[in-house]
């Protein structure tokens, strides 16, 4: 393949790893272990901690953020505190107003009603505020935003107008399930038969979601609670190049229940120029066996299609 | 057509006078029509313009449209320079990119947006075949034009069409009473049976309740993790 | 008596708009026919000409107009949507429902005498959330995600000076509306910037063994039997496979309709009821805007809703008082 002869650009500018918030809702002690894991041995610069999707699952987990916090800080990392992604009423809010009184760390705003909360200091925003174009880029910009993960289903002419503007860090993600949809409803309870309010945390048996398939057999979707995810993993391992010719330097690995530090690991050598993108491929094809990548987004086709190498990779 | 159907054969003309009216034409040779549909063609173009012009993004796009009571269809190439309507056999083979099946009064009063196309397609009186964006695109354009099917269709007739159109309407009426008594006669008749079904549907119903329940229950028992309270 | 609530009515061509005025809207809401808006259906919305003509027809009759530039304009290409809202200014529209906030920033700056609502595909579900938009751009309505419960709705108004808008017929959002892109992974076109979420295009209906297959791009979204109502493929209405088990894991094929909860509704303090289906004809509109004016009317002097049976008219043939009740959560 031609892209693998071409000499590798020097990077203009240190690459840089995010390693977003854990979307599933694993035991404690494996979340609590699993970042224990990622402060010790894995090549990101970036750790976003916190919950995301379902308020409910958090009382698990804050008795361990304290120390995840500190171990990903002795280890170097910078955390980023994520927060919810559908703020609906006073107790969904206050578990940003919790998160944000600690000001040493860069909140990450994932619905608008947190930007309330942390007027007049600086934020990230997460992939599921919406962030299209330029106008909205320049606002954000205005009321402080610092680093933008930007929506996944942007196509690569939308990615590098913004690189082009921005100057706020742009982030794009690289690598896992795409985050589709967020409802009210958890469709995990009702696929048990069960309302939300009494949903016996039904979407703790599946670390990484529970597989929707169609009527006819095919893989579809992950539900994880309220969320809908993609049943492939978004991969952009063969994109890195042409992200950081458009000036965008920062990636968000979402964690999957696979060796994650090995995933980071095949990531930075590329970014690195240490391993050939197409090399890459076939290590986190085997780091997650089953799972077929997607990265039709970028190149503005259907997002759940694989273009280019993804597609001999099959 | 591209052979995809959505129910095709499966639609049953329902008993209505145009279903009598269907049996009556089926001995009329289709040149005759020809030329009062190129002229109703005319009239609509004339009136309802805008038709095509919503038509516009699809590009020249070709619909059958089969009234399932009468002995022809409707072929309607839809362009923005040079729309034409004409009939057809019911088994002559043509390159349409889309078809609309029905009965001949859900089909005009679907032109006539007397009924929601939607509500149509819901209930599968209509049915649909091919390409699903073209005959969404049709359904919008007329929808949004306000045809008349006895006045654009008489207004070629000129001085006639006054007098015309009062036949027509009076022959409406005659043909909604028809229908009306027509389903009485159907409902007599099928009443029982259908009290029946209804009855073996309630309670197969209530049995998948059950089994589902029971499954739910053996699956509750058996899979879920057990969890501290928040 | 009380005030009447407000009737904000779906036209998704001029017809429409015209049997919106005449069964009784209050207001109607439309687009142009482009992908600024959230209804960008073939054959649907209005050109420049009928736009104008819309809103002279409307206001000639007392009835108000509010255009929907709802999608969110693309990145390198802001150019239609910032001459949508120039467009809907000109012709003196009552109001612009925007969703982006870089183009609420523009509409805001461009045109400061001109009314902004904020579009449920906002998905602003919270009083804060509200109150951004109230604060940066001036919103003077927001348009309810149809994820609220009464009690939720109640609280927002006790908070916010800002009106609010609800849903109470149509076609329901199951997901946090403009922050769901399950129709663009499946299709590649962006419900947000192309204005059109399960497109056409990409509807295929096929025979297979007697039996009804819809498919939305490559995938299956539902298998109907010889006498099931069909509904339009809409991803988040299909039927799925999860658990070992067959269900609309979504959503059931229904329909919103709060018509008996009018009452509850003007006591939370809202302001507007809104009608949802530009993409429904005018047959549609004039019968559910007919019945909603007299149970608007009736509610307002305190008298018992009249009868009506909308059910004909709503997907799959049922309803749901959708996300007002929590039990649907």
């Amino acid at each position: 393949m031609a892209l693998t002869k071409k000499p590798r650009r020097k990077p203009k500018s240190n690459p840089q790893l995010t390693l977003g918030p854990v979307l599933f809702n694993w035991s404690a002690e494996k979340w609590r272990d699993f970042y224990f894991r990622i402060a010790d041995e894995a090549p990101v610069d970036t750790v976003c901690v916190g919950e995301v999707v379902c308020l409910k699952r958090w009382p698990f987990f804050e008795p361990f953020v304290a120390e995840v916090v500190e171990r990903l800080e002795s280890a170097g990392k910078e955390v980023v505190r994520s927060t919810l992604s559908l703020i609906m009423d006073a107790r969904d809010l206050d578990s940003v107003r919790a998160i944000s009184v600690d000001e040493s760390h860069f909140v990450e705003v994932n619905d608008v009603a947190a930007l309330t909360l942390l007027a007049g200091r600086p934020f990230a925003t997460g992939p599921m505020v919406n962030v299209y174009n330029e106008g909205t880029l320049d606002f954000l910009e205005r009321r402080g935003a610092k680093r933008i993960s930007l929506p996944v289903e942007l196509p690569r002419a939308s990615l590098a107008a913004l690189a082009r503007q921005s100057k706020a860090e742009l982030e794009v993600q690289v690598y896992g399930r795409l985050p589709l949809a967020i409802s009210v409803r958890c469709f995990h309870a009702r696929a048990h038969g069960l309302h939300k309010d009494g949903c016996q945390y039904v979407c703790g048996e599946d670390a990484d979601g529970m597989p929707l398939t169609t009527l006819d057999g095919t893989a579809f979707l992950r539900v994880n609670g309220t969320q809908a995810l993609s049943d492939t993993y978004g991969n952009l391992v063969c994109e890195l190049d042409e992200l950081r010719a458009m000036g965008i330097h920062r990636f968000r690995l979402s964690p999957q229940n696979v060796d994650m530090i090995a995933v980071a690991q095949a990531f930075r050598d590329v970014l690195a120029g240490s391993r050939e993108p197409e090399a890459a491929l076939g290590d986190l094809a085997r780091l997650a066996p089953g799972i077929s990548f997607s990265n039709g987004f970028f190149h503005g086709v259907e997002g759940v299609s694989g273009v280019g190498p993804l597609a001999s990779a099959e | 057509m591209n052979g995809r159907g959505a129910g095709r054969d499966r639609l049953v003309p329902p008993l209505s006078p145009v279903l009598f009216l269907g049996m009556a034409l089926r001995h009329v040779p289709l040149p005759v029509y020809q030329l009062p549909l190129a002229l109703a063609m005319r009239a609509v173009r004339r009136r309802h313009g805008s038709v095509f012009e919503r038509l516009g993004d699809l590009g020249e796009t070709v619909f059958v449209i089969d009234p399932v009571d009468l002995p022809f269809r409707f072929l309607l190439r839809a362009s923005a320079t040079n729309p034409s309507l004409r009939a057809i056999a019911k088994d002559e083979y043509v390159d349409a990119k889309a078809s609309v099946r029905g009965p001949l009064k859900s089909l005009i009063d679907l032109l006539e947006g007397r009924i929601d196309g939607d509500s149509l397609f819901f209930s599968r009186e209509l049915v649909m075949d091919g390409d699903t964006e073209a005959v969404v695109a049709l359904s919008n354009a007329v929808e949004g034009a306000e045809i008349d099917v006895a006045r654009d269709l008489l207004a070629p007739l000129g001085p006639l069409s006054g007098p015309a159109a009062r036949v027509v309407a009076r022959a409406r009426r005659t043909a909604r009473r028809i229908a009306a008594d027509l389903e009485t006669a159907r409902g007599a008749t099928i009443a029982p049976a259908m009290g029946r079904a209804e009855t073996l549907a309630a309670r197969l119903e209530a049995l998948d309740q059950r089994v589902s329940d029971m499954e739910r229950g053996g699956k509750r028992r058996g899979g879920v993790r057990n969890v501290k309270a928040p | 008596m009380s005030k009447p609530l407000e009737l904000v009515c779906p036209a998704g061509t001029p017809t429409s708009l015209r049997a919106a005025v005449e069964a009784g809207a209050d207001t109607v809401y439309l687009g142009f026919r482009d992908s600024t808006n959230a209804r960008n259906f073939p054959g649907l919305n209005f050109n420049r000409r009928e736009l104008e003509d819309g809103i002279a027809h409307a206001h000639d009759r007392g009835v108000k107009v509010l255009v929907a530039v709802n999608t969110y304009p693309e990145a390198g290409d802001p150019g239609p949507w910032h001459r949508a809202v120039d467009d809907a200014a000109a012709f003196g529209a009552d109001a612009v429902i925007l969703a982006d906030i870089g183009l609420a920033d523009y509409a805001r700056r461009t045109h400061p005498g001109l009314r902004l609502h904020l579009s449920v595909q906002a998905s602003a579900s919270s009083a804060e959330s509200i109150a951004f938009y109230h604060r940066e751009f001036g919103i003077k309505r927001v348009v309810l995600p149809r994820v609220l419960t009464i009690a939720e709705i109640a609280a927002i108004n006790r908070t916010v000076p800002v009106e609010t808008e609800v849903f109470v017929f149509g076609a329901m959002g199951i997901m946090a509306e403009g922050r769901c892109v399950l129709s663009s992974y499946v299709t590649g076109q962006s419900p947000n910037t192309v204005g059109v979420c399960s497109p056409p295009s990409h509807v295929h209906y096929e025979e297979v063994g007697g039996r009804l297959v819809s498919k939305l791009g490559a995938f299956t979204i539902d298998v109907l039997e010889a006498e099931e109502p069909v509904g339009y493929p809409t991803l988040c209405k299909g039927r799925f496979v999860a658990c070992g088990r067959t269900s609309h894991l979504f959503e059931d094929p229904t329909s919103l309709n709060a018509i008996d909860m009018l009452p509850e509704l003007m006591d939370a303090g809202v302001t507007a009821l809104k009608i949802e289906g530009r993409q429904r004809g005018r047959a549609y509109v004039s019968r559910v805007v007919g019945v909603f004016r007299r149970a608007v009317d009736a509610a307002a002097r305190g008298e018992a809703l009249p009868p009506d049976d909308l059910r004909a008219l709503t997907e799959g043939q049922s309803e749901t008082a959708g996300a007002y009740r929590r039990t649907w959560h």
